[in-house]
């Protein structure tokens, strides 16, 4: 505890430092000086933290609202290194906290790090993408974890493409993760790995 | 009397018994279809159908079954089931009371369900009428069942050889929303029953959206046959499971095709019912916000060290800027590409992972370009979310 509090001093000195937060109005920056060095004291990324306070600032948000986003920012991480791991990189967690807040659940984060190895960035970055496109979160996950195990990045990122190209020509999200997990041998909505998921999606078939 | 209800289901033929009338039929034909996400295919379908109508028109029972198999041997089937009871409520006003329910299974791969109880109120005379209606169920994409509730409102216009109908109503279906506005029309020319359905999918959230139309030919061949030939576009149905597509079918009816009316649906059209659904089981659901005006495209260095390349296309602009996680959150202003006099462009310092953008064109307000993943900010705006692979 009070190597903590300790740390937590040092750091303070630190960040108060960080010109960019001079952009803040004093009360702001205090609350989000404190916010970010007492997220660096328990190992968690500052930098997702001030980035979120600078965007408040160049969107003219008022600064309480600023302090609750960097607030929520830092526990949203925690919350995500907890599910994923100690060791999570930055990029990580930030892919990981845009999963959570697309609706995925902790546990599926936590699935899909015993499922897949690192780097997970790609693959949350993809569950995240698949959600906010409008597919439902539980299929969502359920598609991105069968493809986890030996799918390449790339070819998350192609399946992702494709379901964003059929959403595009009016087809539900839904049913286009659907059909294109079948494409790649998927069952949808079990958790049957793919046949041959290192191989890319399909084009279109026949039905 | 049941034997020879039996009897004349066999043969196709309409068989009035003491407790109302039962009409069978049988569709079976052929068809080109393309649906959104597939390649053209072609498909057989048979389709063999059953009606009790009430002997004082008090409501009517109907089934239908569809067995689809397309040329690359998958098949789809589907079955489902209408009844209507109706009540006199004063003159000119009619009460209906309703209950839909079907399911079905594409390929073995989607299973689909839905159960829908419907209640409707008629205001009608001889020639023309109206309807309120209000529907609630559930509709269930394998173990993700998720609450209905429709509400709509239409009018049919009746003259001696055609009729007219509009529609408009409301959907939720989970967190899917969606409107249709449709019309529709019968009309009789000689032996030939025409038929067709235009309308627009509006104000959709997850349903897609645009413009759909039908039309289809019924000529009676003698008998209790007849060839109906049919084209056009349909809207993915959300309720039911169908995806939307487009379709020609060639295909014959062995039975009363029914008339009166009511909606008229081409008797041919094949739709395997591959499940979607576009509501998450926890109700979660990025926003679908409209269009943005700046398109972006991101070119990665060679290198992890290179700079990144962004692209926006922002046609007519006179100033375009952008501002995000690495610029700090300041402005900068992009400059004009010198082959491409809508592109902007500018060369960006970037690590790996995730970034957040917005996109000021001529001094208005910051949006999430296209070729991002929209997302709602902390701050009651929108925010371009992109990958840098």
């Amino acid at each position: 505890m009070m190597l903590a509090a300790l740390l937590l001093v040092v750091q303070v000195g630190v960040a108060a430092q960080d010109p960019r937060l001079e952009r803040l109005d004093p009360e702001t920056r205090s609350v989000v000086v404190w916010v970010v060095d007492s997220a660096r004291a328990v190992g968690l990324p500052s930098e997702p933290l001030i980035q979120r306070a600078l965007e408040g600032a160049t969107k003219g948000a008022a600064g309480p609202r600023i302090a609750a986003a960097v607030r929520r920012l830092a526990t949203d991480l925690g919350t995500a290194r907890t599910a994923l791991s100690q060791r999570t990189s930055a990029p990580e967690l930030e892919a990981g906290v845009a999963a959570l807040r697309a609706g995925a659940s902790p546990e599926v984060l936590t699935r899909l790090r015993d499922a897949r190895r690192p780097p997970l960035t790609m693959a949350l970055a993809v569950l995240a993408d698949l959600v906010a496109s409008g597919v439902p979160a539980d299929s969502a996950s359920a598609v991105v974890l069968a493809m986890a195990p030996t799918a390449r990045d790339a070819d998350l990122v192609e399946f992702r493409k494709a379901v964003e190209r059929d959403i595009s020509l009016g087809a539900p999200p839904g049913a286009s993760a659907a059909v294109r997990a079948a494409n790649t041998g998927i069952r949808f909505g079990t958790s049957d790995a793919a046949q041959n998921p290192s191989q890319p999606p399909r084009p279109p078939s026949r039905p | 009397m049941r034997v020879l209800a039996l009897i004349g289901l066999a043969c196709g033929a309409a068989v009035a018994t003491a407790s109302g009338q039962i009409t069978p039929g049988l569709d079976a034909g052929i068809a080109a279809v393309k649906y959104d996400g597939f390649l053209l295919s072609g498909a057989a379908s048979v389709a063999p159908s059953v009606r009790w109508d009430h002997p004082r028109g008090k409501g009517f029972v109907s089934a239908r079954g569809t067995y689809l198999r397309f040329e690359s041997g998958n098949r789809s089937l589907d079955a489902s089931m209408r009844g209507s009871w109706f009540a006199a409520l004063a003159p000119r006003w009619r009460g209906e009371l309703g209950l839909g329910l079907g399911a079905s299974d594409y390929a073995s791969i989607a299973h689909f369900s839905h159960g829908i109880v419907d209640a409707r109120v008629h205001l009608m005379d001889q020639v023309r009428g109206g309807w309120l209606a209000t529907s609630f169920g559930q509709s269930s994409f394998g173990a993700g069942p998720r609450p209905v509730a429709v509400v709509a409102i239409g009018g049919w216009l009746l003259r001696a050889d055609a009729a007219v109908f509009a529609s408009f109503d409301r959907s939720f279906v989970g967190d899917t929303a969606y409107s249709d506005l449709r019309s529709s029309a019968r009309l009789q020319r000689g032996v030939v029953l025409l038929e067709g359905t235009l309308g627009a999918r509006i104000l959709s959230d997850g349903a897609g959206r645009g413009v759909y139309g039908e039309a289809s030919a019924t000529v009676p061949l003698g008998g209790n046959t007849a060839l109906i030939v049919a084209g056009g576009r349909y809207p993915t149905d959300v309720i039911t499971g169908s995806i939307a597509g487009s379709y020609l079918s060639a295909g014959f009816r062995l039975g009363a095709s029914g008339g009166g009316i009511r909606k008229p649906l081409p008797a041919a059209r094949p739709r395997p019912a591959i499940p979607h659904s576009s509501s998450g089981a926890d109700g979660s659901r990025g926003p679908l916000l409209p269009p943005a005006e700046a398109r972006l495209e991101v070119a990665p260095g060679r290198s992890t060290d290179d700079p990144v390349k962004l692209t926006l296309y922002a046609a007519g602009a006179r100033v375009v800027e952008i501002s995000g996680d690495f610029t700090d959150w300041k402005p900068m202003e992009l400059r004009r590409s010198l082959t491409n006099g809508e592109a902007w462009e500018g060369m960006f310092r970037m690590t790996r992972g995730i970034h957040r953008i917005n996109v000021r064109r001529d001094g208005g307000p910051w949006t999430a370009p296209a070729g991002t993943t929209r997302s709602a900010d902390d701050f009651d705006g929108e925010v371009g979310v992109f990958l840098l692979p």
